[in-house]
């Protein structure tokens, strides 16, 4: 027992467990909890019944909840985009350029201010007779408002435009530590060997950087399926359907219209989704990365 | 099996233990103890309401304290958007509050989840008599009524006087139907570019031209008409034309586009005033209220505060009794004079403070108003789980007004839509 307590597996045990806790509380019971719970017609408010796989039946022929995951999906596509921007925007800060550090802090400025202010200052810009619309007019780009968020060819675009900005100087940083945890002796050898700039990045850069493209990829798509606070605010799935998202969909099923059994059993199904997903990524990101041993 | 295997099921044991130890902390939460030394407690919340109106809660308690020496009323505030998680979660854990404000559409929902008392089981003719008819029925679901109107308002039209003369028209003579209000709007579009308004797309719609959103029994969907197919293309016309602003502008949309001169009408409840006088001051000294414009069914909207009584209550008789009190002439007259709202009791306006004006905006407002809440109804009337019929609607008039789909072909699949929900 002593033997034990001393050793190193205590003390990483002991340094877990009040995260472990925390997990256990909010995140893994919730989730198994889901599981019965979406057997029932649980409101809350009133007697639950055992209804079988009703909710899910119910879920595959509702044509809101699979407009709602349809619209997951493209707001998936912002996740190469991210990518892209903020590896660029990595390099680019991780470069000696004089005032670097002011252009650092200002990609990161959207990150750490609340969605809900990001979501109304762009509900300001981007509004009728807005300031956007206001200079493009000056511009001579467009001739006559055009309404970003009331328009449902454009809605959903602009929601996934303001998600990624915000975004962008997060995994910038996540980045940015990657770039930074590259030995520079592999660029220096490479360099004696007369390898351009371009040949640096696309053979020791990319490849090295590979476990961080995996983590930002995964955390990008669940959040990219989990978007809720700038549809919630700007939009609130509408207009019609047009930006319903599944987490939207879901609170309404089930924070707005009492409906937590078949909210649990739509959150069980897009759960799903996201780890399908989850593994295909997984699939496509397997090597890379700096090998320490 | 493995040294490894061996830790991995180690750590998988103490993780499902771990569940199952935290398991048996959640729900079957007992009831409090509400009843002290022969003293009942009631569980009263209230939203938005503290700290403005504080001093009047105190005294109406304290009055009914002294008139009922064996209750306790422990008085808590939330914030709108907080009261139904909280609500939600008390109840889930077993400690419902007894007396609770809402609004009719979450109070209706709650009455089809037959989460909260039927009124009707514990009211006397004469009780039920002292409220606006049409007020108090609008949580009536299947004879049962699901809550007790409080405090209520009705719109009117709140004009920027500056911009409508620069448009040539004449304040004094305000446009009395809506087809008039459009016209006005046609007008400032035309000669100074605004729109008229800004709406919210909500089936309020369908009831300020007297289509039924249901029919009488409450079964089915009631509005795929030609009138309402009609309605709904006029004000897509409208909102192309630039008469109304083409957006579903929520309240606190249209308090920036009216404070931003952007457009030249409201149509608000007595709060609209607050907001628009901290907003803008200067638009805020042009404007004037007038009676509220009405549609085909000649009738003005509320929009009202109720009381409900949770059915899981442990005080459901002290509970009525105290909502019943809070909610009579005598109590509403008094709320209404500290908050600038308006009653949902008969008497109450008869109250000189409803029927004399000094002029101001608020003054204008509110007698305007409460000469009309005879004609008052809600417009979610009985409608049982109105949330999910609330939001059904208003994503159909988006997809057809904002989207462009197909008036008649939306409507029939809206019907549709509907009438699963009330199959719920």
């Amino acid at each position: 027992m002593t033997k034990w307590l001393r050793s190193e597996s205590f003390t990483a045990w002991a340094f877990m467990t009040p995260g472990l806790l925390l997990l256990a509380v909010f995140v893994f019971w919730p989730i198994i909890y889901s599981i019965p719970l979406a057997l029932t017609d649980y409101s809350v408010i009133s007697d639950t019944h055992y209804v079988g796989l009703d909710n899910f039946e119910a879920a595959f022929k509702d044509r809101n909840f699979l407009i709602s995951i349809w619209n997951s999906l493209v707001y998936v596509l912002i996740v190469p985009f991210l990518q892209i921007f903020s590896i660029l925007m990595a390099v680019l800060v991780n470069s000696r350029i004089p005032g670097i550090k002011i252009f650092r802090t200002t990609f990161y400025l959207p990150v750490v201010t609340s969605m809900v202010a990001v979501a109304l200052i762009w509900s300001w810009l981007l509004g009728n007779n807005s300031v956007v619309n206001y200079l493009l007019m000056q511009a001579g780009l467009i001739s006559k408002d055009i309404h970003w968020l009331s328009d449902s060819s454009l809605a959903l675009y602009v929601l996934m435009f303001i998600t990624m900005w915000k975004g962008l100087g997060y995994y910038m940083m996540l980045y940015l530590a990657g770039l930074q945890n590259i030995p520079q002796d592999l660029y220096e050898a490479a360099r004696v060997d007369g390898a351009s700039r371009w040949r640096l990045i696309v053979h020791i850069t990319l490849p090295l950087l590979r476990p961080y493209v995996l983590f930002c990829t995964l955390i990008s798509l669940m959040a990219a399926i989990r978007v809720f606070d700038e549809v919630y605010v700007l939009t609130k799935g509408g207009p019609g359907t047009a930006t319903l998202t599944s987490s939207l969909y879901i609170f309404q099923k089930g924070m707005e219209q009492f409906n937590f059994g078949y909210a649990s059993a739509l959150g069980l199904i897009v759960g799903a989704v996201i780890a399908v997903l989850s593994i295909i990524v997984f699939r496509f990101n397997r090597k890379g990365g700096v090998n320490p041993y | 099996m493995t040294k490894k295997a061996k830790g991995r099921l180690r750590l998988l044991v103490s993780m499902l233990a771990l569940v199952v130890l935290l398991s048996s902390c959640g729900g079957g939460g007992s009831k409090p103890d509400n009843v002290n030394g022969g003293k009942v407690t009631l569980q009263f919340w209230t939203i938005a309401l503290q700290p403005t109106f504080t001093p009047y809660f105190n005294r109406v308690i304290a009055d009914y304290e002294e008139k009922n020496p064996n209750v306790k009323i422990d008085w808590k505030d939330y914030p709108y958007d907080a009261v139904t998680n909280k609500l939600l979660t008390s109840i889930a854990s077993g400690s419902s509050p007894d007396v609770v404000n809402l609004n009719t559409e979450f109070a209706s929902q709650m009455g089809s989840k037959g989460a909260v008392v039927d009124m009707n089981e514990h009211l006397s003719p004469e009780e039920k008599a002292a409220y606006f008819d049409g007020i108090y029925n609008s949580t009536v679901i299947n004879g049962k009524a699901y809550a007790l109107p409080w405090y209520t308002g009705t719109e009117v039209l709140y004009m920027n006087t500056k911009l409508v003369k620069e448009a040539g028209l004449d304040p004094a003579h305000p446009p009395k139907t809506r087809e008039e209000l459009s016209e006005w709007g046609r007008q400032i579009n035309r000669k100074i570019g605004k729109a008229g308004y800004a709406q919210q797309l909500v089936s309020k719609l369908f009831a300020i031209d007297g289509i039924p959103i249901l029919n009488k029994e409450k079964t089915a969907a009631a509005f795929n008409t030609p009138e309402a197919v009609a309605m709904i293309d006029n004000l897509k016309k409208q909102m192309e034309d630039g008469v109304v602003l083409k957006e579903d502008a929520e309240f606190s949309q249209q308090v920036k586009y009216y404070a931003g001169e952007q457009v030249a009408f409201e149509l608000a409840g007595p709060t609209f005033i607050n907001f628009i006088k901290t907003a803008a001051p200067d638009v805020y000294k042009n404007t004037i209220a007038v009676p509220s414009p009405t549609g085909k069914a000649d009738v003005r909207l509320s929009n009202t505060m109720d009381l409900v009584v949770p059915t899981k209550s442990a005080h459901v008789d002290e509970a009525v009794k105290f909502a019943v009190f809070l909610t009579n002439a005598e109590s509403q007259t008094a709320f209404s004079k500290a908050a600038n709202t308006l009653p949902s009791t008969k008497d109450s306006i008869k109250d000189p403070y409803f029927t004399q004006s000094d002029q101001s905006l608020e003054a204008q407002a509110k007698v305007v108003s409460a000469q009309s809440l005879d004609k008052a109804t809600d417009h979610m009337v009985g409608v049982p789980n109105a949330k999910d019929v609330n939001s059904a609607v208003t994503r159909a008039f988006q997809n057809i007004i904002l989207n462009g789909t197909d008036t008649k072909q939306t409507l029939t699949a809206l019907e549709q839509e509907v009438n699963d929900i009330l199959k719920q």
